[in-house]
């Protein structure tokens, strides 16, 4: 079976100037990740998540064992072509600024100019910098930089996201805005690799993880299968009278069961989240956090500029890659039960910012079990599909900027 | 291509933003012009020109060596440091493609710094005479020996080798090579006698004379003068300091087969001191259609002592043979060379030092090639067994570095004299085609196989 990624014992011993072995960052570690798998290393800090990415892109030589990437070397440029990238932090020439940025990446992957111009635009709408992308990519804040970053992983449409800690120093929307978008080029067809270790953005996201302690793989597996309780049950209802949750304890001490009975907590992001959006629509002045005030323009931005995310990654694997098809072994995102709030939450946000309808933030908080997907998927289906040469469902929706986008993608 | 083009934009991109050539450019600028105001030479307009070409060509030679060795280690060790390298060499380039692109980078960077520079050069030096009254003769004499490019021709050196043999094995017969040179190896003894045996023969007595011969004199104009540049040495310093010569310069072979004379002859008599570069200007006309031209000297018998013209110095041909301006451009071209060896210099040094070290080397390196010459040449004075460990050891490291003040342009430019087509491309081929490129491969090998992720502390 082929795989994404496959290291086959893969070793680094850090040795000192004598040749003598200090450290094992990773000793005989054997992973094996699928096509259109998002894929999630955990671990404690130095714990070698960093030192394997480094040695599958080549940038640190193993001591022993083989690293593979998409089936060939990652320093093969015919494999770097088909790979983004995103370092621990955004390692960014400091003097350039965010376009001309995208353009020198661009130009490394030889993109043709047409090409590049129309990924470069839509990227910097998508990551929220269009409105900055003349200032120098020094003066960002760490959470612009994280996005710019972003940008440059996916400027040639990578089949292989490598990603690590992609969301340090962003605040929770940009969070919540990545975690998006990592779902979102999974159901295209993308592999990810995802390197955290903030265990809630893995959670939300991977279909499989590996927990890495001391350069080996502690724990591997389906989050689900890792996660659940066997043994124990929970059930969510709409708030329901005393006399029924008596009727239902009752039931339950017959049946010999503990139970335990709470109102559910919101979850800390969604809350954060909301209350942001709501202080935008009142227009009300933050002191400093300038990165929340852009985040909101952000999506404010993605609502009007419906799509653009469509337009950033091929369309459905079935038309792209058919030789994948049968590799793929994709685990429904339905089964894993994170993702799904999440993209309620995405519907929110969107539907919630103006001139969208200011009356859909109330109704919209409590209600983590109603799917928003539709409208949220065709809000962004356009802008993928532009991306790689796809008619755009969603351009019609912006006449201002449909006609430029098509002509470029079809240059 | 396109990326190697990328990286080279990047690289120049760099060295403008991050303030590091702006320094120097700001420098030159605000320098050239002043020098041109201040550099006075001994007063004349001569000295003025001379002055303001040699501190012009050296600043800005020195200024962008600097700067070469700074953006070309600088560029790869903050990528390396600042890890840009990570997003970069994760991209579907090859490591060479990366180096390359640097280098090219700084290569364009230089062109364009090299040209700018040397045109405000040019530009003072052409204009500067237009804000001097100068007198007709001031100026024909400055168009004579600035605004040319003299070729030089000097006498081939005899071949003294037999004698010397003959001398030799006669005083080691007799036993007297001991006594003459108690210390020295057989060697050394052999050259001190070729000297002497060679300056016999740029020697005469009074009433004697000396015929020099050159072949292929070639001024650029037949209708221009030549210039035959000699000094006296004499055994017994004349009572008023001067010796009387009287020269002939032609084509003395019209003489000796006793054919009808095609080309003049040109005699000169003339009082000239002793220790002094004197010059004599002949009509072009004189040299033979073959190129062929004698000089011929007497040692009249006002003197009353023997005339000894040095082989270092002692007498050459000077003619006109290209303008000032392509002799410029070629100067600027030696500039150019230096520059591109620096920058692979600096590559190399790169790809495996951190930026002070690579720094400190690459100055090492180029200063050590700045004095090569004099280091070369100091070996010579030493004793006979240390000068042999050193030139097996520090020396064949000196003459592996490009020898930088032997091809410095403003040793050309100053005097005049021209930097031939043929010298240029020896130093092409040996500073950029031989050395440069040595050293790229070396940086080519190294950068490809280390773990760019690791830093070097």
């Amino acid at each position: 079976m082929d795989y994404a990624i496959e290291t086959i014992s893969l070793t680094k011993v850090f040795s000192d100037w004598w040749g003598r072995a200090k450290a094992y960052a990773v000793d005989d570690l054997n992973l094996q990740i699928r096509y259109n798998e998002v894929y999630g290393l955990l671990g404690p800090n130095g714990s070698g998540k960093t030192t394997t990415i480094k040695m599958l892109l080549g940038l640190l030589h193993p001591t022993k064992g083989h690293a593979l990437l998409l089936g060939g070397d990652g320093t093969d440029p015919k494999i770097n072509r088909r790979i983004g990238f995103l370092p621990e932090e955004s390692y960014l020439y400091r003097f350039l600024n965010a376009r001309e940025t995208l353009d020198f990446y661009g130009r490394l992957f030889g993109l043709a100019p047409n090409v590049r111009k129309m990924r470069i635009e839509a990227l910097l709408e998508m990551v929220g910098l269009r409105a900055v992308a003349s200032r120098p990519v020094g003066m960002y804040s760490k959470g612009m930089a994280r996005r710019i970053g972003l940008a440059q992983a996916l400027i040639n449409d990578p089949d292989l996201l490598i990603l690590d800690e992609p969301t340090t120093g962003l605040d929770p929307i940009g969070t919540r805005q990545i975690k998006d978008l990592i779902i979102k080029l999974a159901e295209r067809g993308k592999t990810i690799l995802l390197c955290s270790h903030l265990l809630a953005d893995v959670e939300d996201v991977c279909d499989r993880i590996a927990i890495l302690y001391g350069g080996r793989i502690q724990a591997e597996g389906q989050v689900r299968e890792l996660l659940q309780q066997s043994g124990r049950r929970q059930i969510v209802t709409s708030d329901v009278s005393d006399e029924a949750v008596n009727k239902i304890r009752g039931i339950l001490e017959s049946e010999n069961a503990e139970c335990e009975i709470t109102s559910p907590m919101e979850k800390l992001e969604t809350f954060f989240i909301n209350t942001v959006v709501e202080a935008q629509q009142q227009a009300r002045p933050t002191s400093g956090a300038v990165s929340t005030t852009q985040i909101g323009e952000f999506l404010m931005a993605e609502k009007s500029q419906a799509g653009i995310l469509d337009k950033l990654v091929s369309a459905p694997v079935s038309e792209d890659k058919p030789a994948e098809s049968p590799a793929t072994q994709r685990i429904q995102p339905s089964e894993v039960p994170a993702p799904e709030p999440d993209r309620n939450l995405l519907g929110e946000l969107t539907k919630s910012t103006p001139p969208a309808a200011t009356e859909q933030v109330g109704p919209a908080k409590p209600a983590p079990s109603e799917v928003a997907e539709p409208q949220d998927r065709k809000v962004r289906q356009g802008v993928l599909d532009a991306l790689t040469g796809k008619t755009p469902p969603a351009t019609t929706e912006r006449p201002h900027e449909g006609p430029k986008d098509e002509e470029a993608a079809h240059g | 291509m396109g990326r190697i083009w990328a990286v080279a934009v990047n690289t120049i991109r760099q060295a403008l933003r991050m303030k590091i050539a702006l320094i120097f450019i700001v420098l030159l600028l605000v320098l050239l012009p002043v020098l041109g105001l201040t550099a006075t030479g001994d007063g004349t307009l001569k000295g003025r020109l001379q002055t303001f070409v040699s501190y012009g060509l050296s600043l800005t030679s020195l200024l962008l060596s600097l700067l070469t060795i700074i953006v070309s280690v600088y560029t790869i060790t903050s990528d390396i440091e600042q890890r840009q390298i990570y997003t970069v060499a994760t991209k579907p380039i090859r490591r060479y493609q990366l180096l390359l692109g640097k280098l090219l980078g700084v290569v364009v960077l230089n062109v364009a710094l090299v040209t700018l520079f040397a045109g405000i050069v040019y530009g003072v030096v052409v204009f500067l005479p237009g804000f001097y009254d100068a007198s007709e003769e001031t100026l024909r004499q400055i168009d004579n020996e600035f605004y040319t490019a003299r070729a030089g021709l000097v006498p081939a050196a005899p071949d003294v080798e037999e004698e010397v043999t003959d001398l030799y094995n006669r005083l080691e017969r007799t036993g007297q090579l001991r006594e003459a040179y108690p210390a020295l190896p057989p060697d050394r003894i052999l050259r001190e006698l070729t000297l002497r045996k060679q300056l016999e023969k740029r020697a005469t007595g009074v009433g004697d004379g000396l015929v020099w011969e050159f072949q292929n004199v070639r001024p650029l104009d037949p209708n221009q003068s030549i210039f035959i540049r000699f000094k006296y040495d004499v055994a017994v310093e004349p009572p008023n300091g001067l010796i009387y010569g009287r020269w002939q310069i032609g084509d003395m072979r019209q003489v000796r087969y006793g054919m009808d004379f095609k080309t003049p002859i040109w005699p000169e008599d003339r009082a000239d001191p002793v220790r002094t570069f004197r010059e004599i200007e002949v009509p072009a006309r004189v040299i033979a259609d073959d190129g062929y031209l004698a000089v011929g000297f007497l040692n009249v018998p006002a003197n009353s002592t023997t005339v000894i013209f040095p082989i270092e110095d002692g007498l050459e041909i000077l003619y006109k043979a290209d303008t000032f301006t392509s002799n410029f451009i070629r100067g600027t071209l030696l500039i150019l060379f230096r520059l591109i060896f620096l920058a692979c210099l600096g590559l190399l040094a790169a790809s495996f030092l951190s930026f002070p070290v690579a720094i400190l080397f690459c100055l090492v390196i180029f200063f050590t090639g700045t004095v090569s010459g004099f280091v070369l040449e100091s070996f010579e004075q030493l004793s006979a067994s240390a000068w042999q460990v050193y030139s097996y050891t520090i020396g064949a490291l000196v003459r592996l570095l490009p020898q930088f003040d032997k091809y410095n342009p403003t040793a050309f430019l100053v005097p005049g004299r021209l930097i031939a087509w043929s010298m240029l491309g020896r130093v092409l081929l040996l500073m950029v085609g031989i050395q440069a490129f040595v050293l790229l491969v070396l940086a080519l090998i190294v950068f490809s196989f280390r773990e760019l992720a690791r830093i070097v502390i």
